[in-house]
């Protein structure tokens, strides 16, 4: 008989915020696992009774990672609600501050949370860890200062728009604040080309951003890499040539069932907002993939089940119909017991499944062939799916591959702003339901609003951590990065950075602390580093 | 040399990722050029778990020296004064910062949540949010209205929501370097340096300001103080003197400040009329004055501007001259 051990990981660092995971271990292979979310704030119970424009300052300021994306959620709640109307423009600046907060994340997340883990000497056997340490290891390494520091330059275009990232409340309903000018628009131009030149084409695809586009199967991407030298050792060549040698493809498989809300409303089909005319009117593709086969997104289809949940039961409900929720008496991760309440995260589900949301889900969207003409076509990741599976380097790469189309759209967003016409419209305040939407760097996030005698009755926000991170359903089902630690195969108890790679390649914003225990003994492991 | 441990309560990580914008110097040059060691930090750290966990106790134990201990976050001290709605190595983060704050040659708090609260503390509060040394504006907090640090300093705060990344390297630099002697802080704590100016000082509609044109949103030009409740006259902070993301600042990018490096911030608790709307008393004079006048002497010399500027435009004397071209 093999032996079951527990790990206990508080904290997992290099996530936002406090998560705690608890993994048991049979033979070296993780049995179950349980994610705890360890704080709790009641942002949406601050809002209760506020103005009905507080979402635009308060919900940024419930990730300061993806402030940006909460901004557009709010902005966009408040137009169904409002019955607003939108300009050209106004859709174009809203989409510009979410796209360049998205490719801010890109090379900060995979050089300051992501890539330092293939740097652990858990790797130091392979033939390629010599140069990922040189070029990953932290602060030290050649690559890691580039990408942090080209990280900050595309929220410099969100600045010159917003006045600042992180926390601006520069969308409003009916439009924008700014009416930006000339020299805005061609200094945001500038900045994304130095993006481009001291990082995206240099350092990370060693290729033209056109090359690299014409990449639409694995075939075509393992054929890119060996192309020739530029591309074998460039940032991206080096993680692909790694990440397989190191295995990252075989672990952290989840669900297999992938959600995004899409995103970046097009400027000429979301003038009057409706919820209804959402979906046709994404250029970034919404959907819910089972494994098998696309479905249109629905947003009343998701429900929150709070059974595992620090806060008083209720039935599981679409935010809607759901009460602002009654926190409970919390433990920490020693005295937890997982068959009751374990976290303060809340467990989404969509049709009564658990489904991952993150660039993975996006990018598997943009291969659906019902897509519409000005909706993303791309269909590598319909084929790496099939031909890899969903697993931690899958995550990645589906992260990493976004930043070159973003690139374009930056580009090609700036270049349509009209600087004769409207920035906004001045809406009529009104009462009544309001649904915003997006896809914030790590997964689809979502904000529903009821507005009552002029304050605010209901506020509910589902981010994509909570989709990814929630604990069980009510049912016993485990949440997306539960089912995706169950099967990993764990090296080294003492230092599993196996767990905090699956956590990791999920971006949970979260500070992820992982709790390893041996299930018979009950022994606590001590020492470990992931 | 100074060792950094930063760590985050009831935080969104805004100012952390306020810190990682840094230009001059960049978080890795803090690093490499001017001493500053990171014992370890949330988000940029490499340790986990029990790494972590015995970190924090070779500090208290005096194993290690914290030169300065960097708070981000509301201390949420729920529910019912436990603190057991936020959990850091087992134990509530409050009782690591109360003893923490202890052996911490300076305790720097950096944004509005640690500073005074912020927005988990607005009411009804669900957290029991505080600040570190300040509840909104009343001194006390969660540490006290007495305490000091090691370095004789008490809790030093970097308000902002979030704070802009110089205030926070320059002040870890004074440290480091020997040159906190230099740091002179107000009534709020605030090094004197970034918030003795107000938001003002600075802005590009200062002008528009002056002669009483009202600004709104997707419009060029006009102040923003009178309609959308722009608090730029109110504010103490060097948002248009270093800008931000080395770009533009709230109020260049026609966005009105919100006041977020006073301890009022989110100001009027955010009830009905107060986001984006100048709050008025008659529905003509403005609830908040610019700091500095009299609100009566505001009031005469405003209303003066006003109707001259209304003579003007219906004598045909005036000209937009005040419309920036696009």
């Amino acid at each position: 008989m093999g032996t079951v051990k527990e790990l206990n990981i508080s904290p997992v660092g290099r996530v936002e915020g406090d998560l705690d995971v608890k993994v048991y271990i049979e033979n070296g292979v993780v049995t179950r696992a349980h994610t705890q979310a360890a704080m709790f704030r009641g942002f949406e119970k601050i809002m209760e009774g506020k103005d009905p424009q507080a979402g635009l300052i308060v919900t940024p300021r419930i990730c300061g990672i993806c402030g940006g994306s909460h901004l557009y959620c709010a902005s966009s709640a408040l137009d169904t609600a409002w019955k607003t109307n939108l300009s050209p423009n106004a859709l174009l600046l809203r989409a510009i501050g979410q796209a360049t907060e998205t490719i801010q994340s890109i090379p900060r997340w995979f050089y300051a949370i992501f890539a330092t883990d293939m740097a652990n000497k858990k790797f130091a056997n392979k033939p390629l860890y010599g140069e990922v340490v040189k070029r990953f290891a932290a602060y030290v390494g050649t690559s890691f200062q580039k990408g942090v520091t080209a990280s900050g330059r595309p929220v410099e275009v969100y600045a010159i728009f917003g006045g600042q990232w992180p926390h601006s409340s520069y969308m409003v309903p009916g439009g924008v604040m700014c009416a930006p000018t000339l020299k805005d628009i061609t200094r945001a131009h500038a900045i994304m080309n130095r993006f481009r030149n001291d990082w995206l084409e240099t350092v990370w695809l060693g290729c033209s951003i056109d090359r690299y586009m014409q990449v639409k199967s694995w075939d075509d991407l393992l054929a890119w890499v060996e192309e020739n030298e530029s591309h074998r050792d460039s940032d991206l060549g080096l993680f692909i040539r790694a990440g397989l040698e190191f295995g990252l493809d075989k672990f952290g498989e989840g669900v297999g069932k992938f959600l995004a809300y899409g995103t970046y409303l097009h400027k000429d089909l979301y003038n009057t907002p409706t919820i209804e005319g959402r979906n046709k009117a994404l250029i970034s593709p919404s959907g819910f993939f089972d494994g098998e086969k696309y479905h249109e997104f629905d947003h009343m289809h998701i429900m929150e089940h709070v059974k595992h949940s620090w806060f008083k039961d209720v039935p599981a409900a679409h935010p809607w119909d759901e009460p602002l929720p009654t926190p409970v008496p919390s433990q920490n991760l020693e005295q937890t017991d997982f068959n009751n309440k374990y976290s303060w995260s809340k467990a989404p589900r969509y049709m009564g499944q658990a489904a991952e949301a993150g660039p993975l889900s996006r990018v598997i969207m943009n291969s659906n062939p019902a897509n519409l003409d000005h909706q993303f076509h791309d269909p590598l990741f319909g084929d790496i799916l099939k031909q890899k599976g969903a697993n931690v380097f899958t995550r990645a790469l589906a992260r990493m591959h976004e930043a070159p189309r973003l690139y374009e759209m930056v580009n090609k967003w700036l270049s349509e702003v009209n600087l004769d016409g409207a920035f906004y419209i001045k809406p009529e305040e009104r009462d009544g339901k309001g649904f915003g939407a997006t896809e914030a760097a790590r997964g689809a996030l979502a904000h529903w609003i009821e507005i009552e005698d002029g304050v605010i009755k209901n506020y509910q926000v589902v981010a994509p951590t909570t989709i990814n991170v929630g604990p069980n359903d009510d049912l016993g089902n485990s949440g997306p990065i539960e089912a995706a630690l169950e099967g990993t195969e764990i090296e080294d108890p003492h230092d599993p950075v196996e767990v905090g790679m699956v956590a990791r390649s999920f971006d949970s914003c979260l500070v992820c602390t992982v709790h390893a225990h041996d299930e018979k003994t009950g022994k606590k492991y001590t020492q470990f580093k992931l | 040399m100074a060792n950094v441990l930063w760590l985050q309560g009831g935080a969104c990580s805004g100012n952390t990722m306020s810190f990682l914008n840094a230009e001059e110097p960049t978080v890795v040059e803090l690093v490499t050029d001017f001493g500053v060691n990171i014992l370890w930090h949330p988000s940029i750290g490499l340790e986990i778990g029990e790494q972590v966990l015995e970190l924090l106790q070779d500090i208290l134990s005096g194993k290690i020296t914290m030169d300065i201990l960097v708070y981000e976050g509301s201390i949420i001290q729920g529910p019912n004064n436990t603190g057991t709605m936020n959990y850091f190595c087992d134990r509530p983060m409050m009782d690591w910062i109360k003893e923490l704050s202890k052996v911490a040659g300076y305790v720097v708090a950096i944004g509005d949540c640690a500073t005074w609260g912020g927005i988990p503390a607005v009411p009804p509060n669900p957290s029991e949010s505080t600040g570190m040394q300040f509840h909104k504006k009343d001194k006390g907090g969660f540490l006290g209205a007495d305490y000091k640090s090691k370095g004789g300093l008490p809790v030093i705060n970097i308000p902002g929501c979030p704070a802009h990344p110089d205030w926070i390297t320059q002040i870890l630099v004074a440290i480091s370097t020997g040159r906190i002697g230099d740091v002179l802080i107000d009534d709020y704590h605030r090094p004197k340096t970034f918030f003795t100016d107000f938001v003002q000082t600075g802005c590009t509609n200062a002008i528009s300001f002056a002669q009483k044109i009202d600004g709104h949103f997707g419009k060029r030009g006009g102040c923003l103080f009178y309609e959308v409740g722009c608090r730029g006259p109110m504010t103490r902070a060097s948002c248009n003197r270093i800008l931000w993301n080395r770009q533009s600042s709230k109020t260049r990018a026609n966005h009105p400040c919100l006041g977020c490096t006073e301890p009022g911030f989110p100001h009027n608790d955010l009830v009905k009329g107060s986001v984006f709307k100048t709050m008025k008393h008659l529905g003509f004079l403005p609830k908040d004055t610019p700091k500095g006048n009299s609100k009566l002497g505001y009031y005469l010399r405003a209303g003066f501007e006003k109707t001259m500027g209304t003579i003007e435009k219906v004598t045909g004397g005036h000209k937009e001259l005040r419309e920036t071209s696009k």
